[in-house]
């Protein structure tokens, strides 16, 4: 992680970290509150601006890198996670945030998500979940629940949802938090936790959509909540704590559901580096080895 | 007579399906599509039929590729970036030779681009898109009306040729309402239409097994295999080429335009006639296979041609090569979502009037 060291004694500003664009999002739409939080941890964390870059996908949330002041990338529909990989991979120093819809991450991309968790890149993936597809006009998600009536199932849904921490569980992600975009402050406390997680992090944020869902949303989400950090029984070093939260019924757990610290994939990167230096060929070597 | 109905282009493509026998339809959600896509959500169920919101562009055309291999009237729709998922799905169609419909409603490119309209998938649709030796029936309407009637006649064209079939609309034709007559069933009707003796429909009773693929890895197979689709291909390219001719008889300058551009070009045509000067269009109506001989016919005749698009220049590539250098080409084009204006075309029309009765030189035209 890449941040401001000359400042290390000074406050930073959120401000510093917006850019000067006007969010086209509708009134009401929690991916204000993604963003502000996102803007305090970065000041929390002292990020540098110049290190740092949002790779995002195509959705409503995926507009984020256009509202931050940081590298933006606004890439391709289901791909941010291939992409931030990439990114990292090219420069260990970038502190990489992939970000997007659960359209984006669990219909189109989903295929990508269980080889990020396995390939275990220091990036942090923050899917902002609204269960529809905004910018399109309010069609089924993936996440949509079951009997959802959208634009695209006028009969109700017959499909089963996803849940994304179940999948994230499943696929062994080091690091699963879930957070809550009517709750910045909690939020904040969640994203610093899963920038610092050095690995694949991932943080579902329940970021309602008082368009397409409605406002019922977000009241249903604000009564069911239960903060894990306030859970003496939870320990998120324990899985059977995570098994806990995937179970739930009644409430909706956010905070950190799982850390599970295990080397991630530029450190072993870098001992697969040196252990394969050792037997280097010289350059004009390299031929030789088609000569007969 | 039937009433007419007030509808948008993508949901006259989406009753153009229902009214062929589409059987399936698989979609996701990409702007300026997504009427059709919601459309079919409501009607396919209402008729005991398939829709499905696919995972994404991939999925859906693979859903495609294996409704069609049971043998079922399918179709997909999307936009640019969409249909660029799609390419891998229709080459391998076109090498299983199975039916399908593609509609694809353009918007601007390349990337993301935009949500406005635009021609500028016309390579991909003409020119394979997808990889290896393959071609694709493309029909390119120019009003809602069209949006219906073609994409009808496209499931009568994949089910006839064992092919996929793309109809190229754009935003503009999706998203604008218009009088729609819904034809009777009549020349879609399946009637007519071969046996599908190669249908995946299951093999009980004896019957040999039917395998549907696109994979020959022996030694001159593929090769022969692609020799019989090219005999294909040139029976299409022999029968099957449209275009629409508009006061082309004594024109001396042809404008050549389909889709958006050509109702654009039909106004310029309009009032030049007003005012006595000898501009027509020709539209064609199948992009692949391109009109080439209408076009050569033409180039006979008129002084010179005026290719119209919403891109940066495409179909005039083709225009160029059935012209074979007789006459002036030359191209007036707006991409990125730009709309070419009927002025701006009549303008152009007329400098190329005046530049024809002066014998002017070959003018290779520039967006602007």
């Amino acid at each position: 992680m890449s941040t401001v060291s000359d400042m290390a004694d000074q406050q930073v500003k959120p401000d510093v970290y917006k850019s000067s664009l006007k969010p086209v999002w509708c009134p009401g739409c929690g991916d204000y509150g993604v963003l502000n939080a996102l803007c305090q941890a970065f000041a929390r964390l002292k990020l540098k601006v110049e290190d740092t870059m949002i790779v995002s996908g195509i959705g409503c949330s995926s507009r984020l890198p256009g509202y931050l002041h940081s590298y933006g990338f606004n890439a391709v529909h289901g791909r941010a996670l291939p992409i931030a990989i990439g990114a990292k991979l090219a420069n260990h120093k970038l502190n990489v945030i992939a970000a997007g819809g659960d359209g984006d991450g669990f219909s189109i991309g989903i295929g990508h998500f269980p080889h990020a968790c396995r390939r275990n890149v220091d990036i942090t993936y923050i899917v902002m979940d609204n269960q529809v597809y905004g910018l399109t006009k309010g069609q089924l998600s993936p996440t949509s629940p079951d009997q959802a009536i959208t634009s695209t199932s006028k009969y109700g849904s017959i499909e089963t949802p996803i849940d994304p921490i179940r999948l994230a569980l499943g696929c062994e992600a080091p690091f699963i938090a879930r957070g809550f975009a009517g709750d910045i402050k909690h939020l904040v406390e969640v994203l610093v936790r899963a920038i610092k997680h050095r690995g694949f992090s991932f943080v579902q944020i329940l970021s309602p959509c008082v368009t397409y869902v409605g406002k019922q949303q977000f009241i249903e989400i604000k009564q069911r909540l239960h903060y894990l950090d306030q859970d003496p029984e939870h320990d998120c070093r324990d899985i059977a704590s995570a098994v806990k939260v995937i179970n739930e019924q009644d409430v909706i757990s956010v905070g950190i559901i799982r850390c599970h610290e295990r080397p991630h994939y530029q450190k072993k990167l870098a001992k697969l580096n040196k252990a394969a230096s050792r037997k280097k060929a010289k350059l004009e070597d390299l031929l030789d080895t088609f000569r007969p | 007579m039937q009433k007419r109905v007030l509808i948008t282009g993508n949901e006259a493509c989406g009753a153009g399906a229902i009214a062929a026998g589409c059987d399936c339809y698989f979609g996701y959600p990409i702007t300026p599509q997504n009427e059709l896509t919601a459309y079919m959500s409501r009607h396919m169920p209402e008729q005991g039929r398939v829709f499905v919101q696919a995972e994404s562009e991939v999925s859906a055309i693979n859903m495609v590729y294996g409704a069609s291999a049971a043998g079922r009237r399918v179709m997909t729709s999307s936009s640019s970036p969409g249909i660029s998922l799609k390419q891998e799905g229709i080459s391998y169609l076109a090498g299983s030779e199975l039916p399908a419909v593609i509609i694809n409603v353009q918007r601007g490119g390349p990337g993301l681009g935009n949500i406005e309209p635009s021609q500028a998938d016309y390579f991909q649709a003409v020119k394979g898109g997808g990889h290896g030796d393959y071609r694709m029936i493309v029909l390119a309407p120019s009003s809602v009306q069209e949006m219906y009637d073609f994409t009808r006649r496209a499931f009568y064209l994949a089910d006839r040729y064992r092919m996929p079939v793309m109809v190229l609309s754009d935003g503009r034709l999706g998203q604008m309402m218009e009088p729609l007559r819904p034809g009777k069933g009549s020349k879609s009707s399946a009637a007519k239409l071969p046996p599908k003796d190669w249908a995946l429909t299951g093999a009980s009773g004896g019957r040999p097994k039917r395998v549907v693929k696109s994979f020959f890895p022996a030694d001159g197979t593929l090769e022969r295999h692609n020799l019989e689709l090219e005999k294909k291909y040139n029976l299409i390219r022999r029968t099957q080429s449209r275009a629409g001719e508009y006061f082309c008889e004594d024109a001396e300058v042809v404008l050549a335009a389909y889709g958006t551009a050509a109702r654009l070009c039909r106004e310029a045509v309009r009032r030049a006639r007003a005012k006595g000067l000898p501009l027509g269009l020709l539209r064609p109506v199948t992009l692949w296979p391109f009109p080439a001989a209408r076009v050569k016919k033409l180039a006979a005749r008129a002084r010179a041609f005026l290719v119209v698009e919403m891109s940066s220049g495409q179909m005039v590539e083709d225009v160029r090569l059935a012209v074979e250098g007789r006459v002036p080409v030359a191209f007036y084009g707006r991409s990125g979502g730009g709309v070419p204006e009927i002025g701006e075309i009549y303008r152009r029309a007329h400098r190329l009037l005046r530049e024809k009765a002066q014998g002017g030189s070959q003018d290779r035209g520039t967006v602007s």
